[in-house]
């Protein structure tokens, strides 16, 4: 979850002259606006984007912005009114900091778009307690960032610095947002956290929600082990309110930490398709739900195993298991019980009570819910577990549905102490540019990623929820995400969802993977151990039975390396190497021997607010639109022209909603294969599509190996005649 | 709201019922619209609103003001075309499904009204909200303009009740909605200006459809009578228009956004004159509205927000279909 903009200094109260705020020639926002105007030629008019960027950056931005005669000064008196962190920038000596900072601002930095611009200085730049002036540009955001990453070392520091101003690399949101400053949150974008059959378990639950939100980073919670609506409690039937006042506690808890900011709680729930309240779950999202029961703002996931497909491909009925009769057949939460394993031995065992649904319906209500609503996401229960290396089980996933991670229960004694401390989940995002990540060569850009993403691992503590702090000392796991495909493929003249597009897809994440393994098997021998749980890992199995790295090696493993010659030649192009059977086998031998230092590496999460900064197209979607109307609380409405896009290579920039559901779930197939944990995936349909039509895609990617749908997005045209003349973002 | 709330004529629906038959269009444009105005169907609740109480504590006192007469207003206006316009059309209705959309029509104008109350009791207090209630019943340029269309309303033609029904919902309500737009391309009241862009939504298929209706109506009447009507409507806007001048200086004056928000007047003018099938009054160069407003118009689904972002407008009611043997075939 990459979108996280909070922080403590939010307030940005500068202040506008009158000219910028009612003189159109100088209005940045009507500047901006006409992006989305045609000329009178009928072109797109990219240059009145850029003249708003500059007017911004060299009017209003220059006017609130503090000087300082030299960099010693302003690092003092950055660290003396306690606006940045002393111990980051002691750690360096005077003269290394006068040179890094001159090297930072050497590069001649300029945003790439307004809102790359706008979204950064109003969000994300340090200001002065007032909000009334800009204490860091660009440059010197990335170089504070960088020297926390570094810890002290020169070296890194300074690969960390040229990865972020050449744009290759972008830390996610809360770490770019937060390092260096003395006043701010955590640097991690998410959290999730299981909640089980107990009192004190959802009390924890709520406590994680409200703490890990007034530290910033979405939180999701897993709802499906508590017992349902109508079961007992101490035996007594018909006790329980099952999982929706749950919900409903929840939602307030982060309507509550949005109260102490200026920004919103975020959060997400995710429930089993086969828990009994799994229709209601679904109606809190109905347009016209009761007010008590409706769910606003928290985002919902369902847990779909295999077996609710077949059932749904043989008509039959759908058993729902009551969790608190499983809890007790079986000895463990209902999470922790393969579903599709144990369908039938459930459906005959008379001490669970189950209720029954039809399987079409269910879909069918899915489907409907997601057009008024766009939730829930999906997780492919089986699809996730079948593809994790580690040891345990996946139940969930988080507000962004990329994180994929085991966990393990925590065992509290009634004043909410632990009795025993399990495995939660933190995880540090971060995304490569793949257009300027080819450009540089990958491999090098990839280690220092994956070195940067686990010095942010390593650095952090959350100490208010101890499930979580120990996951992460013990696993260090991190989310490397990919963004601007679409914007690289364009530039190339590649055509989204093309044969050859899939195949640059599939050769560059596993190029990705296998450095992101390389980088993080030399930590290990640097750091001389490996994640706790190593040696249970499908990592350590022998190659040749069942090691994780056989699909690269194995006597059955596809053909590694591009198909086409056109992909072919791209990477030989930009001189980049993709990795051989040789290579995958001799680093096979490596991480046996020594190990990974991380539990988990890859996640491609769905890069809002980053991708603006960097002038990316997100992840690896298609872009939503020539020209994307960006609305957020902080900066309005605002206009967006995708990566690389001109007057002259339109045709390569076709959104989403042309593109079909079909190409971009091939795209995603072809990047999952290499990718530990998930991938955000959103699905576009125009409003004539039925609810037929989202489940016609759901059962696609299901057979094609997806793990996780997020968001569905309907876009609904204007009623001819009803449209504005001459708006962009009107044509399709 | 005193002179709105004198007696007035008694309203006559219409003499027989005959039940309605969907599977007999007399005119697909009747079918077309339902199902892009049920498919639109929304509530004020949808929308988090209070999102926007940190925003709207930073704004000043003119602004606060300014945003409540202008809400004020609108609601006035909404009010009118709910529990009047929208129906007093009803009786002069060509088909019986042109029927239907005006009672869908009705109920979506009273949710309007309703959102405004819901926006101000999110943001402002019960004595401010009166103060605001008070304001618009002395405001004499909105109480004219109530009057006018009222008055049409309950005349004896069916033409002009659509004429000055289109140029309510393509022109009138305008000056209005331009603030939260200013708003919202401005970083202040974002969602609130959800609520209004999921309005202006409505409002732009409303006058398209009546405007339709009305040129429907006009292939029935002579040559003479067609001549009175362009005339009459032109008369009309004018009118309007002048006084909607007025309007717009007693509430945009203090904050000096009164050139632009008559650009945008000008800009609808002719919009609303489009629906009804008329060429433009005002020249274009007249019309060179601010680009971050027409842009931020756009009535399309199509903007892309996330969880911090508020609920955006962009979602519709899906329509369901079953999926058969086939799509499972796996």
């Amino acid at each position: 979850m990459s979108d996280f903009t909070d922080t403590q200094l939010p307030l940005d109260n500068t202040s506008d002259t009158a000219a910028e705020q009612y003189d159109p020639a100088h209005d940045y926002h009507a500047l901006n606006a006409m992006l989305n105007l045609y000329d009178a030629d009928g072109r797109i008019q990219f240059d009145k984007d850029k003249a708003a960027e500059r007017e911004y950056v060299t009017g209003h931005v220059a006017a609130n912005i503090k000087g300082f005669a030299s960099t010693a000064e302003r690092l003092h008196y950055l660290v003396d009114h306690q606006y940045y962190e002393g111990h980051v920038f002691e750690r360096y000596s005077p003269e290394f900091l006068d040179g890094f900072y001159a090297h930072a601002e050497s590069a001649g930095f300029e945003f790439g778009t307004f809102l790359g611009a706008f979204k950064f200085y109003t969000s994300y730049a340090l200001k002065s307690f007032d909000g009334k002036q800009y204490l860091e540009d660009f440059p010197q955001r990335c170089a504070a960032v960088a020297l926390e990453l570094a810890a002290g070392d020169e070296h890194d520091a300074t690969r960390y610095l040229d990865e972020m101003l050449t744009g290759r690399f972008q830390p996610a949101t809360p770490t770019f947002l937060n390092l260096g400053k003395a006043q701010r949150g955590e640097p991690v974008s998410c959290f999730l956290v299981r909640i089980e059959d107990n009192m004190e378990s959802i009390s924890r639950g709520i406590n994680a929600a409200l703490q890990l939100s007034k530290r910033g980073g979405g939180v999701a919670l897993l709802l499906s082990n508590l017992r349902e609506l109508g079961a007992p409690i101490k035996h007594i039937e018909n006790q329980s309110s099952g999982v929706v006042p749950v919900m409903k506690l929840l939602e307030d808890s982060f309507s509550y930490a949005n109260q102490l900011g200026a920004r919103q709680g975020a959060g997400a729930v995710y429930l089993n398709a086969h828990h009994p309240d799994i229709m209601r779950f679904l109606d809190t999202k109905r347009e016209n739900a009761d007010e008590k029961i409706r769910i606003k703002s928290l985002a919902l996931g369902v847990v779909i195993p295999d077996i609710t497909f077949e059932l749904a491909k043989k008509k039959a009925p759908m058993a729902l298991f009551s969790p608190y009769d499983v809890e007790r057949v079986y000895g463990k939460p209902f999470a922790d019980i393969s579903v599709t394993e144990h369908y039938d031995e459930m459906v005959a065992d008379e001490r669970i009570k189950k209720t029954y649904i039809d399987a079409r319906k269910f879909f069918t209500t899915i489907a409907e819910l997601q057009f008024e609503s766009g939730y829930p996401y999906i997780v492919f229960e089986d699809t996730v577990n079948r593809a994790n290396p580690i040891e345990g089980r996946v139940t969930m996933s988080n507000l962004c549905s990329e994180i994929l991670q085991v966990q393990e229960p925590s065992a509290y004694n009634e004043d909410l102490t632990y009795a025993h401390v399990g495995r939660d989940i933190s995880c540090n995002l971060g995304s490569l540019n793949i257009a300027k990540a080819m450009d540089g060569g990958l491999a090098g850009t990839v280690e220092t990623a994956i070195r940067a993403l686990t010095a942010v691992a390593e650095h952090t503590s959350i100490d208010a929820v101890p499930s979580i702090r120990r996951a992460n000392e013990e696993g260090h796991a991190i989310g490397l995400g990919q963004m601007n495909l679409h914007g690289f493929l364009a530039r190339e003249g590649l055509m989204y969802g093309s044969d050859e597009a899939i195949d640059f897809t599939d050769a560059y994440f596993m190029t990705v993977a296998y450095h992101a393994y390389r980088a993080s098997h030399a930590l290990a021998v640097e750091r001389g151990r490996a994640f706790v749980g190593f040696d249970r890992s499908d990592y350590a199995k022998p190659a040749g039975a069942g090691n994780y790295f056989d699909k690269y090696v194995g006597d059955d493993a596809e053909p590694l390396g591009p198909r086409t010659a056109r992909v072919a030649e791209l990477f030989a192009h930009y001189g980049v190497h993709v990795p051989t059977v040789d290579d995958w086998k001799a680093l096979q031998a490596d991480i046996l021997r020594d190990g990974i230092y991380n539990q988990n590496l890859q996640a491609v999460p769905p890069t809002g607010s980053i991708s603006y900064i960097n002038h990316s197209t997100s992840s690896i979607h298609p872009i939503a639109s020539k020209i994307e109307i960006r609305k957020e609380g902080k900066i309005g409405r605002v206009y967006y022209p995708a990566a690389y896009m001109t007057n002259d290579n339109l045709e390569y920039y076709k959104d989403a909603y042309e593109i079909g559901w079909k190409a971009i779930v091939d795209t995603y197939a072809a990047a999952t294969k290499h990718v530990d944990q998930g991938l955000s995936l959103t699905l576009f349909f125009p409003d004539t599509a039925t609810t037929r039509d989202l489940n016609k895609a759901q059962i696609y990617a299901w057979r094609k190996g997806i793990k996780t749908l997020y968001y569905i997005r309907i876009r609904q045209q204007a009623l001819e005649g009803t449209e504005v003349a001459g708006c962009v973002s009107c044509m399709l | 709201m005193a002179p709105i709330s004198v007696p007035r004529k008694p309203l006559k629906l219409i003499d027989r019922v005959s039940a309605i038959n969907w599977n007999r269009l007399e005119d697909e444009k009747d079918l077309e619209v339902w199902d892009r105005l049920t498919g639109n169907f929304w509530l004020p609740e949808k929308v988090p609103v209070s999102n926007d109480i940190p925003s709207w504590q930073k704004m000043s006192e003119d602004e606060h003001t300014l945003t409540m007469h202008v809400f004020t207003g609108l609601t006035l206006l909404d009010t009118i075309q709910g529990t009047v316009g929208a129906v007093s059309l009803i009786p002069d209705a060509l088909t019986p499904h042109e029927e239907a959309v005006y009672t869908n029509i009705a109920f979506m104008e009273s949710v309007h009204a309703k959102s405004y109350s819901s926006i101000f009791s999110t943001l402002c207090s019960t004595e401010q909200i009166d103060a605001a209630f008070d304001w618009s019943e002395q405001n004499e340029y909105l109480q004219k303009k109530a009057q006018i269309v009222l008055d049409y309303y309950e005349g004896d033609s069916p033409l002009k009740r659509k004429v000055a029904s289109t140029l309510l919902e393509s022109f009138l309500f305008y000056s209005g909605f331009y603030l939260p737009m200013y708003f919202s391309a401005h970083a202040k009241l974002t969602n609130t200006a959800d609520v209004i862009r999921l309005i202006i939504r409505d409002e732009a298929v409303h006058g398209y459809y009546i405007g339709y209706k009305y040129q429907k109506g006009l292939e029935r009447v002579s040559d003479a009578k067609r001549e009175e009507m362009r005339e009459y409507t032109y008369d009309l806007l004018n009118e309007l228009y002048d006084n909607e001048v007025d309007y717009t200086e007693s509430l945009y004056e203090r904050v000096g956004l009164t050139d632009d928000v008559e650009k945008f007047l000008r800009y609808n003018g002719n919009k609303a004159l489009m629906n009804l099938g008329y060429p433009a009054l005002f020249p274009a160069e007249a019309c060179d509205v601010n680009p971050a407003i027409l842009a931020s118009l756009s009535p399309n689904a199509d903007e892309n927000h996330d969880f911090f972002s508020g609920s955006g407008s962009s979602y519709v009611m899906g329509k369901a279909e079953e999926t058969d043997d086939d799509d499972w075939d796996f």
